[in-house]
């Protein structure tokens, strides 16, 4: 029984129970996500993260310099059904709820801040043609 | 979200789970069934039922010398559907069968050894 001991200690940790709340609601999020939501470091972020895709919890998904990470559990396995319960539990709990709203602010002013970049970037690639 | 770390911290153990699926085979069981059974001593038995006991997983009732435990969840609560879910994983394993034969196997001896004990006059277990 000890792969079932090694997997529930995968959930025995705040920290990791609330990165794959923020999984169940968010699809795919980026370790920038992850540590603006729940305001810790990137080491500490990157590192459960790490913890999370040995146990199978997650994938990951290179993009430039940062990963990407989201769920991948099949279905109908008993990573699926923990999950399942693990949103069950958390669902009436305040403080996952402000989890999540505060998730939604951060990708919102993500999105914001990509659009502002957006013209600037556009002036930055007048100069490629050139080049 | 604290809290239920430390119910799945309660979990991230091989006794425990082993406990927690003993005791979802048979209603009540004594420490000394869980030490015949997992061939552990008491201090260790005795130990991991604690904790158990104050995460809420287990109750516990004295009878003489030893106490007797049993699962203590609220039926529909998340910690029922929990321990659901860990009879479905472990109900596949070699390993978990193994140790439900073992206790059927254990009791069966305790009951024979009992019956011996009243007629001989030797006490070989002490509890009930």
């Amino acid at each position: 029984m000890r792969a079932e001991a090694r997997f529930f200690k995968s959930l025995a940790d705040e920290t990791r129970l609330k990165i794959l709340w923020l999984l169940l609601a968010g699809g795919e999020l980026c370790v920038c996500d992850i540590i603006g939501a729940l305001g810790i470091t990137q080491s500490k972020a990157s590192r459960h993260l790490r913890y999370l895709f040995n146990l199978g919890w997650v994938t990951d998904r290179r993009e430039g310099m940062l990963m990407n990470y989201r769920l991948c559990v099949p279905p109908g396995s008993p990573g699926e059904k923990q999950l399942q319960l693990l949103a069950e539990m958390f669902a009436p709990h305040p403080e996952a709820q402000a989890l999540r709203a505060r998730l939604h602010d951060w990708l919102g002013k993500k999105r914001q801040a990509k659009v502002k970049d957006a013209p600037e970037e556009k002036e930055g690639s007048s100069i490629e043609p050139s080049l | 979200m604290k809290t239920e770390a430390a119910l799945f911290k309660s979990l991230a153990d091989e006794t425990r789970l082993r406990i927690l699926w003993l005791l979802m085979a048979k209603e009540e069981l004594c420490v000394c069934d869980i030490m015949g059974v997992l061939g552990i001593t008491q201090s260790k038995a005795s130990r991991h039922l604690r904790y158990l006991y104050h995460l809420g997983w287990v109750n516990d009732r004295r009878e003489g010398v030893w106490m007797n435990y049993r699962l203590s969840v609220v039926p529909g609560s998340p910690e029922e559907k929990q321990l659901k879910l860990l009879a479905e994983i472990l109900s596949s394993r070699a390993e978990a069968q193994a140790l439900k034969d073992r206790l059927e196997q254990w009791l069966a001896a305790k009951g024979q050894s009992k019956e011996g004990a009243a007629s001989e006059g030797a006490a070989v277990c002490q509890c009930s």
